[in-house]
């Protein structure tokens, strides 16, 4: 082999070794003074389209100004957050991998046996909380159902009939319906997706009756265009973003639901670095950017840190927990 | 009007710089990785996949695409250079296209797979995009059991058109499903087949099985064969690649039918890239007044199947973005690429993120445009390249494989899987069995899975809502012919795809 050509090789081989090392993540073990220096991993248990993914993009690219390091959303999405929230709390606590939770989804998993979680809601450093999101009912425009009156009285008549699109089993929306079902001694059959985003082609293409799914992204949108439109919402007070629709209380109804979604890192963070990110992602949640945005997109943001947010998961674990209980005895 | 909005707006995304920059790129990696023996566009996309992995989905997916089409002519040059086709989709060119490098036509067997490969590739991408928006609107009649039943048309014809026996092929896609299998149930998330191995709970990966199967199994069979001789031909500058004026008007004609004929068996999921380069050679040397001349260096031998195949990669883009149905091995690795960044192929996708598939389909016409001229003053660099012992170069591109993996979630878990499928991959290789549909399966499976449980949910447990329902019923039909002619022996696009005698 010629002089020339193992020049040619050994630049070629050292040109394919950077690219590598430029696709692989920079080196490991940072202390915690410098801290960040390099970027973070924010994992997202939602597939893109949805409003968990949307509003943890708003808030990660306002933090990540402040921080001056990179957030890096990644999408890990699978058995309704629970691959997502079993690698957050597998990580290392250094502040560089960081994921959204959401109650009462991941109390659910961890109160079902059969799902053998590798958490609990223990297994988190809890930072702050950036949304409090209700459950709705979504029909097609053109649908015979004016209100969830109408729906219920349906259900009466053709039990188990009518199709149901739902997010993950035991999810925020299932629960919604199981408490519905209860309350009003009626049954529908349940379909679950992965995310909202599937959930819409499924009510256009009336492949279901009806969706539950949050009063927000990305559903607010499409009833603003007249593509969807919503009959209820499951909170004590209206939806802000579709004032004029009533609340399942208004029509006699005593179902409530929402679902949180914060911002968590695995269980052992460092103080300091506790405290930065606690301080930065609150500052930008505060910020009015992310009001506007979040005002935009059309997802009810509530921000909550220490005492108020953990007071706030304990309920709503404790409440899953009945829940859970409850729904495996009449299964 | 609609279209021409599309059109623009497609446009407007492809070229801002940072994705014309990522098209370079794709295009550059794509071309280095499809020259080298052995890989082809399968295994280029498989090892450049990581690159992609951080960035955001729309310049992610045009590399993506770039490295496609890259490695696909990338395979070209080391067909006519030193006779070594990349892959089965460049074996056509190496006939005459080697044979004119003898005779000191490099250059211009080089230039005219260019330029029929941008013609073939650019009028296609035309086509796709009014095929593309009608198909687009249907898309709400497609629920889950149609889902159900198209995914298994892609699957049964790509798992049995591909290989030459159905039963191993049957088999190594049986082997997919069960991979596929382990992991998070998607609908009850209870864990599956994880046996408490905490890295198994997500699934076995894409990345490390496919960059096993094709990247890693293909370097070690590549290190079995010696360094190919190195080109004698000198390739010369630009007017050295193009043909002469009496070859012209042959020329042209075949590019006109290569596109043709790619674009038309593009269309149709599970024929490969392969079929459509036999094919168009075949038809030239029978259009031909001289056929006995085929195999000694005739130019349109050399631009009818580089444009089909062109044409064909460009058009095999219909069914997989309209339907979500990927037609080649290829293509299902490109579709898994794009389901890691959250974009899943199908008709919805023109409603839901026309930005970034117009975009894709807008950078596939600037990116044959970039191969163009990239390619014709790079040819020289290509063939130095060609001279280096694989004993050094391939190494190198192992490394590279291995970082590549370990980059994308930072786990030697998944280093280890692709080593292990790596070589796995190799001895089923070696006893002459298609890995391709193992990989179909695995990335076809989690989807299918999800549309037939929705299927079931939505009727109650009830398996009729698959003949109940026409489109589905028409749908399932067309599966069970196919799979029926294929068990028979009968498929009429196998016997067109035998490869003809030089």
């Amino acid at each position: 082999m010629s002089r020339r050509s193992v020049v040619v090789v050994s630049a070629f081989a050292v040109g394919l070794v950077v690219l590598g090392a430029l696709a692989a993540a920079p080196p490991v073990g940072a202390q915690a003074g410098g801290y960040p220096t390099k970027s973070i991993t924010l994992l997202v248990p939602w597939p893109a389209g949805g409003w968990v993914d949307a509003t943890a993009r708003v808030v990660a690219g306002i933090a990540e100004k402040d921080l001056g390091q990179p957030v890096v959303v990644t999408n890990r999405v699978g058995g309704g957050g629970q691959v997502a929230w079993t690698e957050l709390a597998r990580a290392r606590a250094d502040g560089y991998t960081l994921g959204i939770v959401n109650f009462p989804n991941l109390s659910t998993i961890v109160y079902d046996p059969e799902r053998k979680a590798a958490f609990t809601a223990g297994a988190y450093t809890h930072l702050v909380n950036q949304v409090l999101n209700p459950v709705a009912v979504w029909v097609k425009p053109d649908s015979p159902y004016r209100s969830l009156r109408d729906l219920v009285e349906d259900a009466r008549k053709r039990p188990a009939q009518i199709r149901v699109g739902l997010d993950a089993i035991l999810g925020d929306d299932h629960l919604a319906l199981l408490l519905l079902e209860q309350e009003a001694s009626v049954r529908f059959r349940a379909v679950h997706f992965e995310g909202a985003a599937p959930q819409i082609p499924a009510l256009l293409g009336g492949q279901v009756d009806v969706v539950f799914q949050n009063a927000s992204f990305p559903f607010v949108p499409r009833a603003r265009a007249g593509e969807v439109r919503m009959i209820a919402v499951f909170a004590r007070e209206r939806s802000p973003f579709l004032p004029d629709v009533p609340t399942a209380a208004e029509q006699g109804f005593q179902t409530t639901m929402s679902v949180t979604s914060g911002l968590a890192a695995p269980k052992g963070l460092p103080g300091p670095v506790a405290e930065k990110l606690q301080a930065v992602f609150a500052r930008a949640m505060q910020s009015a950017e992310h009001r506007e945005k979040l005002q935009q997109i059309g997802v009810p943001a509530k921000i909550l840190v220490g005492a108020e947010y953990t007071q706030l998961i304990d309920e709503l674990d404790g409440h899953a927990r009945r829940l859970v209980e409850q729904f495996r005895k009449s299964r | 009007m609609d279209i021409v909005q599309h059109w623009l707006h497609g446009f407007a995304v492809a070229t801002t710089p940072e994705n014309l920059l990522f098209v370079v790129i794709g295009s550059v990696l794509g071309t280095l990785v499809g020259l080298l023996p052995g890989l082809g566009p399968i295994e280029g996309t498989a090892i450049l996949i990581p690159l992609t992995y951080r960035m955001e989905p729309i310049p992610a997916l045009i590399m993506l695409a770039a490295i496609y089409y890259g490695a696909m002519y990338g395979g070209t040059i080391s067909s006519v250079l030193v006779n070594v086709p990349g892959e089965g989709v460049s074996v056509v060119t190496c006939f005459d296209g080697y044979q004119m490098a003898r005779q000191g036509r490099a250059g211009v067997a080089l230039g005219v797979a260019a330029i029929g490969s941008f013609v073939g590739g650019t009028i296609a991408t035309v086509a796709l995009m009014l095929v593309a928006l009608p198909l687009a609107r249907v898309a709400l009649a497609i629920g889950p059991p149609e889902m159900f039943a198209l995914l298994l048309i892609g699957f049964v014809l790509v798992a049995t058109l591909g290989g030459r026996r159905l039963l191993p092929s049957l088999l190594m896609a049986l082997v997919g499903l069960l991979l596929a299998m382990v992991g998070m149930d998607p609908v009850r998330g209870a864990p599956r087949l994880a046996f408490g191995v905490p890295e198994l709970y997500d699934g076995i990966g894409f990345i490390p099985v496919v960059m096993g199967l094709f990247g890693v199994a293909e370097i070690m069979l590549a290190l079995e064969h010696p360094t190919p001789p190195a080109p004698g031909a000198r390739v010369g500058g630009l007017r050295g690649m193009l043909p002469s004026r009496e070859e012209w008007p042959r020329v042209a004609g075949a590019i006109g039918r290569g596109t043709l004929l790619g674009f038309l068996l593009g269309l149709i999921p599970g024929i490969g890239a392969v079929i459509p380069t036999f094919a168009a050679y075949a038809l030239e040397k029978r259009l031909s007044r001289h056929p006995e001349r085929f195999g000694t260096g005739v130019v349109e031998g050399v631009a009818a199947p580089e444009t089909a195949n062109n044409a064909y990669a460009n058009a095999s883009m219909v069914p997989l973005l309209t339907l979500g149905v990927p037609g080649s091995p290829t293509l299902a690795v490109l579709m898994g690429a794009f389901i890691i960044h959250g974009v899943t192929p199908g008709a919805f996708l023109f409603r839901e993120r026309p930005d970034l598939v117009w975009g894709l389909i807008a950078s596939l016409y600037v990116g044959n445009l970039v191969l163009l001229v990239l390619n014709l003053p790079m040819v020289g660099l290509w063939a130095r390249l060609l001279e280096l012992p694989r004993a050094y170069l391939y190494p190198a591109i192992l490394l590279f494989a291995i970082i590549g993996c370990y980059s994308v979630r930072q786990s030697l878990f998944d280093v280890g899987l692709m080593l292990v499928f790596g070589v796995l991959g190799y001895l089923v290789r070696k006893l002459d069995w298609p890995v391709a549909p193992t990989v179909l399966a695995l990335i076809l499976a989690p989807l299918m899975e999800k549309a037939l449980r929705n299927s079931l949910e939505m009727s109650g447990g009830d398996a009729s809502i698959f003949v109940t329902r026409p489109i589905a019923a028409l749908l399932l039909g067309v599966a069970a012919v196919a799979l029926v002619l294929a068990a028979a022996g009968l498929g009429p696009i196998r016997r067109l795809g035998a490869p003809p005698e030089p």
